[in-house]
């Protein structure tokens, strides 16, 4: 059982397939976003209401305002942050950019969230 | 079928099920992401005792060891099921058509392949039903299995040439 024998006893074939394969689920992982829909949107809640429902492929700057003052969301390049918080802990600020999930400002009770909403009206559970 | 043949069938199977609940045991990142160990049993079968013994041990294999395991007739017995009834099948299909092309890896790689995507069809008319999930998640699926099947390919290349040499 040495190397050399089994090197020997693969044909041209199993190599092409082999580098094909390797070469296809590459590109699959590197490209396979970039195909997808996104179906991707932003939704700016404010106290509880929908205020807001972007594509997240539009670059812009969102001023909503909550019970406490302005908070600022600048959506860039598929992602989002905020940049002005009138809270005095501002961790929504120091969250910074993210692509996926939810920003909550709790003092100015806004609740920004990426996501594909078509499916989040499905509730899988009531509390409180 | 004669009586050796059934005693090879019979032995090739106990292989076959011990390597796949052995298998089975190992913690896996996703559910179903498996080595595909007893996958060699098939190829062996297949190229030393023809396809009708390969596919009467893989269906064997899938059956008991499913009830060794506790997934009979559940989903990751589908899965099983399918992905090892397309694998011996496409093996066969390939084995038959051009015996020269592939050698033991390539046939690996082909079975590796067709297992995945058997089992991301299923996957998708019986569980998850979300071709997104589904696209994304198939190339890890395909490249985990060309590096398996690869590996597999090795091994089963060994077992033969010195199962051959015994004989």
């Amino acid at each position: 059982m040495n190397l050399k024998g089994l090197l020997s006893s693969t044909t041209i074939a199993d190599k092409f397939l082999l580098s094909i394969l390797i070469l296809l689920s590459f590109s699959g992982i590197l490209f396979i976003k970039e195909v997808l829909p996104k179906g991707c949107e932003v939704q700016i809640e404010v106290n509880g209401r929908l205020v807001y429902v972007l594509p997240i492929e539009d670059n812009r700057i969102v001023s909503v305002k909550g019970p406490e003052g302005r908070t600022v969301i600048e959506i860039k390049d598929h992602r989002l942050r905020v940049i002005e918080s009138p809270c005095h802990n501002k961790l929504c600020i120091k969250q910074g950019w993210i692509e996926n999930g939810a920003i909550v400002c709790l003092p100015n009770r806004v609740l920004i969230t990426i996501g594909n909403h078509e499916y989040s009206n499905i509730v899988d559970a009531i509390t409180g | 079928m004669q009586l050796q043949d059934k005693y090879r069938i019979a032995l090739l199977s106990a292989y076959a099920v011990a390597l796949h609940a052995f298998e089975s045991l190992l913690p896996t990142p996703i559910p179903w992401l498996r080595l595909g160990l007893a996958n060699i049993i098939t190829l062996v079968t297949l190229l030393l005792y023809g396809f009708r013994a390969a596919m009467v041990v893989t269906l064997i294999r899938v059956i008991l060891a499913s009830l060794f395991i506790g997934t009979f007739l559940g989903p990751a017995f589908i899965l099983s099921l399918g992905g090892g009834v397309t694998s011996t099948l496409a093996m066969g299909l390939i084995l038959s058509v051009t015996p020269r092309l592939f050698s033991t890896i390539g046939l690996s790689l082909i079975g590796a392949l067709f297992h995945n995507i058997a089992q991301l069809v299923l996957a998708y008319i019986l569980f998850i039903q979300r071709i997104e999930a589904i696209l994304l998640i198939s190339p890890f699926i395909i490249l985990i299995g060309a590096l398996t099947g690869t590996v597999n390919g090795v091994i089963s290349d060994l077992l033969i040439k010195n199962l051959k040499k015994t004989n």
